[in-house]
């Protein structure tokens, strides 16, 4: 490259730089508090003016969340039901989009406008009769149950999504395959599965996040405390007449780390030049 | 793209196994023995449940083999929306303990039992437990629960802010009220600071004026809310807020300065609070010193409002007997001083003295709850609480008078009761 | 003819990937066998869903039609559509409904400009792109209760952060604002808690889209001479169109159903100011025990945004200009 060109691109790096950086800060600032009390001692109100440092830092909140009442195994519940939702959400979901994107067939539109109508729906509304469904079931007081009616709520989002990326792969790559013989079961492990990997990740992380985040739902059909998942756990340390807020964030804290951890991780995904190479225009 | 695949199995297989592991564990110990399900809404880091899940259920799961008492705590905000569903659902547990304010709505809703006809011994333990706090529990000529802890608002003040006040002592009646307020603007600081208009807010002060909400048997607010007396209490606070002697506060937006935090800053006096705000100060504003006294007295007397909680039982429990059991053993002497060390007040008659011990400040709560009336015992409450907080901050903005407003109050909740 | 609908109109978001129809198009076989296949793509996912959101959508409209009793035991009276036309009369429902459309107006165009230009500038070669990625989805995966009791606090008129800045710090304001005391201010704390939160999430669907373009077309324009931002427009954004019409609907869904922000920030208040669609139907669900009226409610949310979002899809449903 040429030397001027390479000083246009540092200044552009250079000025990008700066802007996500501003970007990033005032993103943060919140969570900087958050982190900052969940450090201070007994904090059951919260200061004003907000205090942004802690006159003795500790980390009594950390030990009283995760030690409190079964916390960790709380943690370890919605840990499972994250996992198993995510899992069968993402497979269900990239099915149903296979089946939109790529085929024809009498139904095509009524069946996809339910999903979307079973997007907008409030969910809230939807309690009560899907609590006597649950229980109709027997997915009370259980695991599977909550993965089974959180794949169900997670299916219309994920499967709209992976459809409009699935819409993008060109035909042709589809169109070989099938000159060669290749069933759509084929044709969907072997080539659309790949060629979307930065959809199915997305997909991924917001089915687990959803199901690791979801509390009204779990809060209805989970009465056994054995059984209860993380949001019950941190909402129970606000009280009815004072919260401590130290535990509270040091507890959602804790609960954010295992949602980065899956976000890190599938973040690799997200590197560009592999489809560039396949997808010629 | 076969790792991926292993690593997903081998995720999947741990998952499975762990699932499995947990489910299995569970279904032994429950198998003998009867087991109650008691709901409830202590915070889980606070002294409550720590007492009752220690201290209190094993002394009672010895002294009553056979029996496992398993406690479900529900955050307070939730536990109502929870037990709407759970009724919607026929999913309730045997024993909740449960706002006072709900117990006609779920008694309305025919999942109560009523303990009059249930317990035998009911008169004997109706008659241990002080009149406020049992009134909550009565709907259509039975009583569907009782009382297991109970408070009320008294007249907190912080004494260092009354003295820069330029006051010496607490109001004690309305007059005083009026007077100090001003004494009190004069010198920057408001003398009595409110959070809202709602009935847990307000009815004090229709009370001590000598008003009331309804009439004696609750089915009727016209003539009532919006008579001489009430409209005079109310107004006396109005004149308060107008004259800038109260702060904003009392219209319930949220964002302004909140009462503890006010008065912890000097910039209020006091306010009107349970007993909770004792131990709140003693552990998040150790530098203010509070205290409390009754409510200033008007035409009325010195009339607070009355909360709390009382224990129910479900007509859908398949074990009352054992359920009515543990709820006798919650109300005996032992059980309530037990929870009222951990900041319990508690509803028997006879342990005023021993709660004194434990806490002195319980001695001001323990005269107001003498003559402290509930809230009206209805299904209809939210909605009739609603009103009287809409109408009420009407009132205080200044956009009705406030006769019109309580008129108008009092219409609508004829309309409801 | 064909019996089946030509490509554009399956209402699929963007553009016709292809209009190129197999040459055997007119065999029966072909088709059955096509159409065979795909609904056993559907059918678990599809039966799940139907199950488990499908069947309990009936349900709540049928209980909408009800002046329904919550208690198993004790009979729900049939009103028909009466808890349709006593929303109408509501002055509140229709206070609600501006409130949730303003929301949705203030933060569906935040969140996908700015999450838009934040993919942009992390769609290039950088230092620490992981880790801002993972700073911006930050607020997305923290819990709604959480952050909107973190802002309610941070809202406040005196001593809260963002008072302190505007008045204190900057000067900008004059006066502490009393954000959550009136019904615009507290709209607008809302709001600005909603795109805050929410910008990751856009950041990071257009991230995967805007990395699904494939850099020789952005390369081609790079050799004809143009300069960055009308690459932008002539190459990227074409290009993620669909994913563009995606989130905007997606996000006017989530902006009509915003309610634990609101419910816990202001609860509606002062006196039923910021109320909100759900907000209120909660209240009249969950508080007052009127479930028929909170359904119909929730019903008609449903059918705005069903409308919205069908008018949505084909306004973006043009197709488009590059190959």
């Amino acid at each position: 490259m040429v030397g001027g060109n390479v000083r246009r691109t540092r200044a552009i790096v250079g000025g990008r730089l700066t802007l996500l950086t501003a970007g990033a800060i005032v993103m943060i600032v919140p969570f900087a508090y958050m982190v900052v009390t969940s450090f201070k001692q007994n904090a059951l109100v919260l200061e004003i003016p907000p205090q942004f440092i802690p006159h003795h830092p500790t980390t009594a909140n950390y030990h009283g969340a995760w030690s409190s009442n079964h916390f960790s195994r709380y943690f370890v519940n919605s840990l499972v039901v994250a996992v198993c939702t995510t899992v069968f959400a993402v497979l269900l979901s990239s099915m149903m989009a296979f089946a939109f994107a790529r085929f024809r067939f009498p139904g095509r539109r009524l069946l996809f406008g339910l999903l979307l109508i079973g997007l907008m729906v409030p969910t809230m509304m939807l309690l009560i009769p899907q609590f006597l469904l649950a229980r109709q079931l027997g997915a009370l007081d259980s695991l599977w149950g909550l993965v089974f009616f959180y794949t169900a709520m997670n299916l219309a989002l994920n499967t709209f999504l992976l459809r409009s990326f699935f819409q993008d792969i060109p035909r042709e790559l589809e169109e070989a395959m099938v000159v060669d013989g290749a069933g759509p079961w084929t044709r969907y492990r072997r080539l659309i599965l790949p060629l979307s990997r930065p959809a199915l990740a997305t997909v991924g992380i917001f089915s687990f996040l959803a199901s690791w985040d979801e509390y009204v739902w779990a809060l209805t059909v989970i009465n056994d405390p054995n059984r209860r998942t993380l949001p019950i756990a941190i909402t129970l340390f606000q009280g009815q007449h004072s919260t401590s807020w130290g535990l509270v964030f040091a507890a959602s804290l804790i609960a954010i780390v295992p949602v980065i951890a899956i976000f890190v991780a599938f973040q690799r995904q997200f590197v560009s030049g592999i489809t560039s190479g396949a997808l010629k225009a | 793209m076969r790792r991926n695949r292993m690593l997903v199995l081998l995720v999947l297989g741990v998952v499975v196994a762990v699932s499995a592991a947990t489910a299995g564990a569970r279904v032994t110990d429950a198998k003998k023995k009867t087991t109650i399900t008691f709901w409830n809404a202590y915070s889980s880091d606070g002294p409550e449940v720590k007492r009752l899940e220690k201290v209190i259920i094993p002394q009672y799961e010895k002294t009553h083999p056979g029996v496992i008492v398993k406690d479900v705590a529900i955050p307070y905000d939730d536990l109502h929306q929870k037990l709407v569903t759970a009724v919607a659902g026929g999913q309730l547990p045997d024993l909740v303990r449960s706002d006072i304010i709900w117990v006609p709505e779920l008694a309305n809703l025919g999942v109560l039992e009523p303990l009059d006809k249930a317990m035998p011994d009911f008169k004997k333990l109706k008659s241990t437990v002080y009149p406020g706090p049992l009134a909550t529990n009565y709907w259509k000529g039975h009583y569907y629960g009782l009382p297991l802890d109970t408070n009320t608002r008294t007249f907190n003040y912080s004494p260092a802010a009354l003295r820069a006040a330029g006051l010496s002592r607490p109001p004690k009646t309305f007059a005083q009220l009026k007077s100090y307020a001003a004494t009190a603007k004069a010198k920057g600081l408001y003398l009595y600071a409110e959070s809202g208009t709602s009935g847990w807010n307000l009815l004090p002060w229709i009370w001590s004026a000598g008003g009331s909400l309804t009439n004696r048997s609750y089915t009727k607010a016209s003539g009532y809310l919006n008579s001489r007396k009430s409209v005079a209490g109310i107004r006396m606070l109005v004149d308060l807020y107008k004259a800038g002697e109260m702060p904003n506060i009392v219209l319930g937006g949220n964002g302004g300065l909140g009462t503890y935090d006010g008065i912890s800053q000097g910039k209020y006096v006091a306010t009107l609070d349970g007993p909770w705000m004792f131990a709140i100060f003693a552990a998040a504003f150790k530098n203010t010193k509070i205290a409390g006294t009754t409510i200033p007295a008007g035409p009325g007397g010195s009339v607070s409002v009355v909360g709390g909680e009382d224990i129910v039982m479900t007509h859908s429990s398949k074990n009352k007997a054992a359920a009515a059991d543990f709820m006798r053993f919650m109300l005996k002497g032992w059980a309530q001083n037990e929870m009222a060390r951990a900041g319990q007040m508690t509803v028997l008659k006879s342990l005023t003295k021993q709660l004194i011990k434990i806490h002195p400040y319980y001695a001001v709560y323990l005269k107001q709850i003498a003559n402290a009336r509930p809230r009206t015992p209805t299904p209809k409450w939210p909605q009739i609480d609603q009103v009287l907080e809409t109408k009420l901050a009407k009132a205080f903005k200044g956009d009705e008078t406030v006769q019109q407003a309580l008129d108008s109050a009092a219409k609508q909740i004829d309309g409801l009761l | 003819m064909t019996v089946s609908s030509s490509p554009s109109s399956t209402g699929s978001i963007g553009r016709s990937a292809s209009a190129r129809r197999p040459i055997s198009r007119t065999l029966s076989p072909r088709r059955r066998k096509e159409a065979l296949a795909a609904y056993l793509f559907l059918a678990p996912g599809f039966l799940l869903f139907a199950l488990v959101i499908l069947y309990p959508i009936g349900r709540a409209f049928q209980i909408s039609l009800y002046h329904w009793s919550i208690a198993p035991g004790l009979p729900s009276q049939y009103i028909g559509l009466t808890n349709y036309s006593h929303e109408l009369h509501d002055p509140i429902f229709w206070r609600s409904l501006v409130n949730t459309g303003f929301y949705m107006g203030v933060t569906v165009p935040a969140q996908i400009v700015i999450g838009l230009m934040i993919a942009v500038l992390l769609d290039a070669r950088m230092p620490a792109r992981a880790a801002f990625r993972t700073l911006f989805y930050l607020p997305v995966v923290t819990s709604w209760v959480v952050v909107s009791l973190l802002f309610r606090y941070l809202f406040i008129t005196d001593g809260g952060l963002i008072n302190w800045v505007l008045h204190d710090a900057t000067h900008v304001s004059n006066h502490n604002i009393d954000w959550l005391g009136q019904r615009w201010t507290a709209m607008a704390a809302i709001a600005i808690l909603g795109i805050w939160k929410g910008i990751g999430w856009s950041m990071i669907i257009f991230l995967a889209a805007l990395q699904g373009v494939p850099r020789e077309l952005k390369e081609a324009a790079a050799v004809d001479g143009a300069n960055a931002w009308r690459r932008f427009r002539a190459v990227s954004l074409p290009a993620i169109r669909p994913v563009v019409a995606f989130v905007t609907v997606m996000l006017v869904i989530g902006g009509f159903n915003v309610f634990i922000s609101v419910f816990l920030m202001t609860n509606g208040g002062p006196l039923d100011e910021t109320q909100v669609l759900l907000t209120y139907m909660y209240r009249q669900a969950f508080s007052f025990l009127d479930f028929g009226y909170g359904s119909a409610l929730s019903f008609t949310l449903t059918v705005i945004v069903f409308v919205l979002s069908v008018t949505q899809l084909r306004l973006f449903r043009r197709p488009s200009e590059a190959s």
